[in-house]
C-alpha cells in the first residue's frame, strides 16, 4: 500500500475544485458586470431625447397599473413618445403638449393634477389639516395654561402658610 | 372640540355620502363625449378595398353614425366581440357604419383575424394606434358612439354584449 501516492492525488483534487471555483467566479463576476451594464429601466432609449422621457414621465401610460409613459415599454407608452418627440420638433412647449393629452384624456392623463376644480381640495386639504391641528393646539394650550392660573389662586392663604411653614422648617437630625 | 361631535359626524357623513355618489373610476368615462369626433383617414386592410376604396375614417360630416371600434387580433375579448359585430352590421348596414380600426397589431395578423370570424365590415389598419390616442383610448376593444352629426354620444371601454349594442343603436338612431 503506498501511501505516498495519495498525497499527488489529493492536491491534485484540491487544485483541481480551486480551478473549478476560480472558473465559477470569473463567470459570475462577468455576468454581474454584463448585468450591471445593462440599462437602468428609466434610462431613455437612443431613438429619443431625454427631454422626451422628461415631459412622458409627466404623464400616464394608459394601459398601465401605476407607470408613466416614460417607464412604461407597451406598445401605446411608446407612441406617446413618440408623439412627443414629434410635437418638440415642432416646436411645441412642454404645456401645448401636455395640453395635448389632456384634451383627449383629461386631467387623469397628468401625474400632477392642476390645482383647480376638485382637484383644488386635494392640494388644500394637507393646509387646511395643518390649520385645524394649530387651532386644536393652541386651543389646548390657552386651557392648560388658564387651568394652572386657576388652581394657583384657588389655594388658600391658610394652605399657602402650612405649605411655607413645611419648606422653612429646617430638617431635624436623628 | 368634542362637544361639537354632531357636527363631526355630519362632516365626516356628508364626506363618506359625497365619495360614495362619485362616478365609478372603472367606467372610464371619456371627455370627448359630446364633442366632435377627431378626423382621420387611414388605409383600408386589403379585404375591404375593393368594396370601400384605399382609405376609410372619420370626416368632419358623416353620412351615417358610426360606431367606431378599436381592436387587435391578440386581444381575447375582441374574438368574442367580433362575431356579434358581424351579426349587427349584417342586421343594421344600411343604418350605421360599423368601422373598425385596427391597432397595435401585425398586419398578417389583423388579416387573419378577419377571415377567421369572416368580418364584412370595414376596418382601417393603424398598427402604432395613432388614431386610438386621437381618441384618448386606454385599450383594446373600445367603442365610440358617433352621431349623424360627428359628434360622440358614448364611449364603451371593453367587451360588448348583445343589450349593450342594442342600447348604443338605439341611442345613435333615435
Amino acid at each position: 500500500m503506498k501511501v505516498e501516492g495519495l498525497v499527488p492525488r489529493v492536491q491534485g483534487q484540491t487544485l483541481w475544485k480551486q480551478a473549478v471555483w476560480v472558473l465559477l467566479l470569473a463567470v459570475a463576476s462577468q455576468l454581474s458586470a454584463i448585468g450591471l451594464a445593462q440599462p437602468a429601466p428609466s434610462t431613455p432609449p437612443p431613438d429619443f431625447s431625454p427631454r422626451v422621457f422628461e415631459i412622458a414621465r409627466e404623464l400616464r401610460c394608459p394601459v398601465c397599473q401605476g407607470e408613466s409613459a416614460g417607464e412604461s415599454n407597451a406598445g401605446i407608452a411608446v407612441e406617446m413618445r413618440r408623439i412627443i418627440d414629434e410635437q418638440l420638433a415642432q416646436g411645441k412647449t412642454e404645456a401645448e403638449i401636455r395640453q395635448f393629452f389632456v384634451q383627449r384624456y383629461g386631467d387623469w392623463i397628468l401625474y400632477e393634477p392642476p390645482a383647480r376644480g376638485l382637484t383644488l381640495w386635494v392640494w388644500l386639504s394637507p393646509l387646511i389639516g395643518l390649520g385645524l391641528l394649530g387651532f386644536g393646539l393652541w386651543r389646548y394650550l390657552v386651557r392648560v395654561k388658564a387651568r394652572a392660573h386657576t388652581t394657583a389662586s384657588d389655594v388658600s392663604d391658610e394652605e399657602i402658610a402650612r405649605l411655607e411653614s413645611e419648606l422653612n422648617r429646617t430638617p431635624e437630625r436623628s | 372640540m368634542l362637544r361639537f361631535w354632531p357636527i363631526w359626524v355630519l362632516l365626516l357623513g356628508g364626506l363618506f355620502y359625497w365619495g360614495m355618489q362619485r362616478p365609478n373610476p372603472n367606467e372610464l368615462q371619456s371627455v370627448l363625449v359630446g364633442k366632435p369626433a377627431p378626423a382621420f383617414s387611414l388605409p383600408l386592410l386589403e379585404p375591404y378595398r375593393e368594396a370601400f376604396g384605399p382609405e376609410m375614417g372619420i370626416g368632419e360630416r358623416v353620412e351615417k353614425p358610426v360606431l367606431l371600434n378599436i381592436w387587435a387580433s391578440w386581444c381575447i375579448p375582441c374574438r368574442t366581440e367580433a362575431p356579434l359585430l358581424e351579426r349587427f352590421h349584417q342586421q343594421y348596414k344600411d343604418q350605421v357604419l360599423i368601422l373598425g380600426v385596427n391597432v397595435q397589431d401585425k398586419e398578417t395578423d389583423a388579416l387573419k383575424f378577419i377571415q377567421q370570424y369572416g368580418l364584412t365590415f370595414p376596418s382601417v389598419y393603424d398598427g402604432r394606434g395613432r388614431i386610438g390616442i386621437e381618441y384618448g383610448y386606454y385599450g383594446v376593444p373600445e367603442t365610440f358612439v358617433i352621431d349623424r352629426n360627428g359628434t360622440i354620444l358614448a364611449r364603451h371601454a371593453g367587451e360588448l354584449s348583445e343589450a349593450q349594442l342594442q342600447g348604443y343603436l338605439r341611442q345613435v338612431l333615435q
